[in-house]
């Protein structure tokens, strides 16, 4: 399972404005829902419900926020970089500023659990965040996410 | 007048510069009391200092009072629930575990050294205890935090061990002495006779000295003092009323940290630095004492000695006595490699000396080549096992880390200053915007030398000394954001989950988003299946562990791991889930894995 496997360069968001955790679950929904053609607002149930067993915000500024739908066809990421970062209710309690959205199919079972695993795996790197941080070109984001596969694919 | 200012100049000195050599430890990873010793050494006969010390009853009763110090304040660190939670085990390991450590040390040196069975016995005894010196300072130091109920078991096993030991090389040097004893019932009289001892002035001194604690109103500074003084009555007392001293001062500890004091904080800051200056003590002076060149003599038998020690007896011991009470084997691993050798089995082997044995000088020599190995080989190494057999937690919060403003009148809060660190996660939002723990409080902020002004709608900057009232438990969380960077260690750990769930999150909520393996989750009750459905994760851990649980346990779903993130009154409040079990990450795991698959074992 790779980055590119995930997302396209139509996926990254360069500059997300947003000022609270729900506002960025709806901006997010709204872009998912227009990438696939979901219901907005049934992606933003989905996560909205995930965020409710327990944070998707992993530290270290960083959010996973993920659910299942049944109307999916294959598995979906979307990167959004925020203009300003915004409370996440993080396991450390830092505001997030980089967002990978992934949703997948009722069915992916081990796909799922894989491709989550990918993504965790490719933003606890330090180095790979600190460059996101430092720019806001969306082809140079998708680049650093996609580049980084063959030296992290450990 | 000349020679005594000679004299503390020269030990004020060695002191600062040990003290000094704190840092160089630090940097170099080297075990701090190793740096200790080699100073010592450093200043000695052969080395550049060039002086002579040679006396052993000095060094005798100097190392008498720096273990009484080291051992109480070990008592006094060690929490409520860890004896409750590693008790059995931790006193198995200090008893069975000494015999059998020494009885395969005995036999290695009837073995290679030529030595009677008595003779051997003694080595054995000699270098039978774990230093709690090198354990709790090794494990309280910074840097790293393992898995409690490993750091529970080697800090309380090294805490009992010591008595043990002492006694046993007290008889083991009767029996050289007095081939012809006959050993059952001198054995037995003296055994009870330290153990009754220790444990009627142990806990008499720790409920006399509570009482004084109480009930007198003394100035401030003189409550630790008070400490002090009546552990080192209580030891000597202990002693001369033919009980272990050692055993009783422990106790004494245990005793005054189990009910919370006024003098609590004032004690404990003194005892630490008083513990502190008893380990340079004594490590210097046992480095002075020796005289490396003459080492060499025993090197061959002294080696032998010290790497069956450290690759057998210990292992074996650790195995024997830890198998009952399901212990991973990672953490058995662990505890085994831990066992570091520090000033007792030097300061026991002076005893030989002291009581004119035959030979007296080989079990020193013996005693210090191996407490040199056991600090360069297992002390240097110890960060590495803990990443290697996959035993570390988050970090928890030290009081040393935060300036403790003193009030300890804000009720279940305490107050405490940090200055914001460069790359601080709080730089990048208003004060009034940022994720404080709940109940905590951003009181003022101070910039340059004065109160910022209504700091609430302005952005924190580099060098802000914030000043906050939190709970002391979130004070870590207060660090994170405003501290600098590197602090945050919990997100890096790798393998502690990457999402965090409360504990009465119902099983099925995750069984359903990650496809967990439901099928095989539940208890049989008899013919009945119940599946988990209406379980809780808390339940599910707690069920399918079946010990008492601590952080950083782990329970394996399919491809998936549950981890326990907190415990709270004994109960699992948080757990992780880690999406790729640890097979990935564990060194000694995938170091199994390998094996195994080598030896044909798993296909």
């Amino acid at each position: 399972m790779e980055i590119e496997d995930l997302i396209t360069p139509a996926h990254v968001v360069a500059r997300l404005k947003a000022t609270s955790k729900k506002q960025v679950l709806q901006e997010l929904a709204k872009r998912a829902a227009e990438l696939t053609g979901l219901h907005e607002r049934a992606v933003f149930d989905v996560l909205l419900e995930r965020e409710r067993l327990g944070t998707t915000g992993v530290g270290n500024g960083i959010a996973i926020p993920h659910g299942k739908l049944p109307e999916m066809k294959t598995l979906f990421g979307l990167f959004a970089r925020l203009e300003e970062s915004v409370d996440f209710d993080s396991i450390d309690e830092q505001p997030v500023d980089l967002i990978f959205l992934l949703l997948a199919p009722e069915g992916a079972g081990a796909d799922h659990l894989k491709a989550l695993a990918r993504v965790s795996r490719l933003l606890r790197d330090r180095g790979v965040c600190e460059k996101l941080r430092g720019t806001d070109q969306p082809e140079a984001l998708y680049a650093l996410l996609t580049d980084s596969t063959a030296s992290n694919a450990a | 007048m000349d020679v005594v200012n000679q004299l503390i100049f020269l030990g004020g000195g060695l002191a600062v510069i040990s003290i000094l050599a704190t840092r160089l430890s630090a940097r170099l990873g080297a075990p701090l009391l190793l740096i200790f010793l080699v100073l010592g050494m450093l200043a000695g006969e052969d080395g550049i200092g060039g002086l002579h010390f040679s006396n052993f009853r000095l060094t005798f009763a100097v190392g008498s009072v720096a273990l009484a110090i080291i051992l109480f304040e070990g008592g006094l660190k060690m929490p409520r629930d860890v004896a409750r939670l590693v008790g059995p085990p931790a006193f198995t390991l200090a008893t069975l575990g000494v015999l059998i450590t020494a009885a395969i040390v005995a036999l290695a040196a009837v073995w290679f050294g030529g030595r009677t069975p008595q003779e051997g016995l003694l080595v054995g005894a000699v270098l039978a205890s774990t230093d709690a010196a090198a354990v709790f300072m090794l494990l309280h130091g910074k840097g790293q935090a393992i898995n409690r109920r490993v750091t529970g078991t080697l800090e309380m096993e090294s805490g009992i061990n010591d008595p043990v030991a002492v006694l046993l090389t007290l008889i083991c040097i009767e029996l050289v002495g007095h081939p012809d004893l006959s050993v059952g019932w001198f054995v037995l009289k003296e055994f009870l006779l330290e153990l009754v001892g220790g444990v009627v002035f142990g806990i008499g001194g720790g409920l006399a000295l509570r009482v004084m604690l109480e009930r007198l109103t003394l100035s401030l500074g003189l409550y630790p003092v008070l400490a002090a003084a009546s552990v080192l009555t209580v030891f000597a007392g202990a002693n001369l009323a033919g009980g272990s001293g050692f055993l009783a001062v422990y106790l004494m500890g245990v005793m005054l940290a189990s009910a919370p004091h006024r003098a609590q904080q004032v004690i404990g800051r003194f005892l630490d630095g008083l513990a502190w200056l008893a380990q340079i003590t004594m490590f210097l002076l046992l480095g002075l004492l020796v005289t490396p060149s003459a080492l060499v003599a025993d090197l061959g038998f002294a080696l032998a000695i010290a790497f069956g020690l450290i690759f057998i007896a210990r292992p074996v011991a650790v195995y024997l006595c830890l198998t009952p009470f399901r212990f991973d084997w990672r953490e058995k691993g662990y505890i085994a490699w831990v066992g570091l050798r520090g000033a007792v089995p030097i300061f026991l082997a002076s005893i030989p000396i002291l009581a004119g044995l035959p030979n007296a000088q080989s079990y020193f020599n013996v005693a210090f080549v191996t407490v040199l190995a056991s600090l360069l080989i297992q002390g240097w190494t110890a960060s590495r096992a803990g990443r290697f057999f996959g035993l570390e937690v988050p970090d928890q919060p030290h009081d040393e880390d935060y300036p403790d403003l003193g009030l300890g009148a804000a009720g279940t809060r305490e107050l405490c200053g940090i200055r914001i660190g460069a790359r601080a996660r709080a730089l990048t939002l208003d004060y009034n915007k940022l994720p404080l723990p709940e109940g905590s409080h951003l009181l003022s902020v101070i910039r340059g030398n004065h109160p910022l002004d209504h700091f609430t709608g302005k952005r924190p900057a580099i060098a802000d000394y914030v000043i906050a009232l939190a709970p002391a438990e979130d004070i870590i969380n207060l660090q994170r954001l405003f501290g600098e960077r590197q602090q945050d260690k919990v997100a890096e750990l790798v393998g502690f989950g990457e999402f965090v769930f409360a504990a009465d999150t119902p099983a099925r909520d995750l069984a359903l988003l990650y496809g967990l393996p439901v099928d095989s989750l539940g208890k049989r009750d008899g013919e009945v299946f119940q599946p988990i459905w209406d379980e809780t994760l808390g339940d599910l851990l707690h069920q399918r562990l079946g010990k008492t649980l601590v952080v950083g346990d782990r329970l394996e779903l399919g491809d998936v791991e549950l981890v326990v993130r907190e415990i709270k009154d004994g109960r699992v409040s948080s757990v992780g889930l880690e999406l790729e079990t640890r097979r990935k990450h564990v060194q000694a795991i995938r170091l199994v894995d390998w094996l195994l698959r080598q030896t044909g074992m798993r296909p």
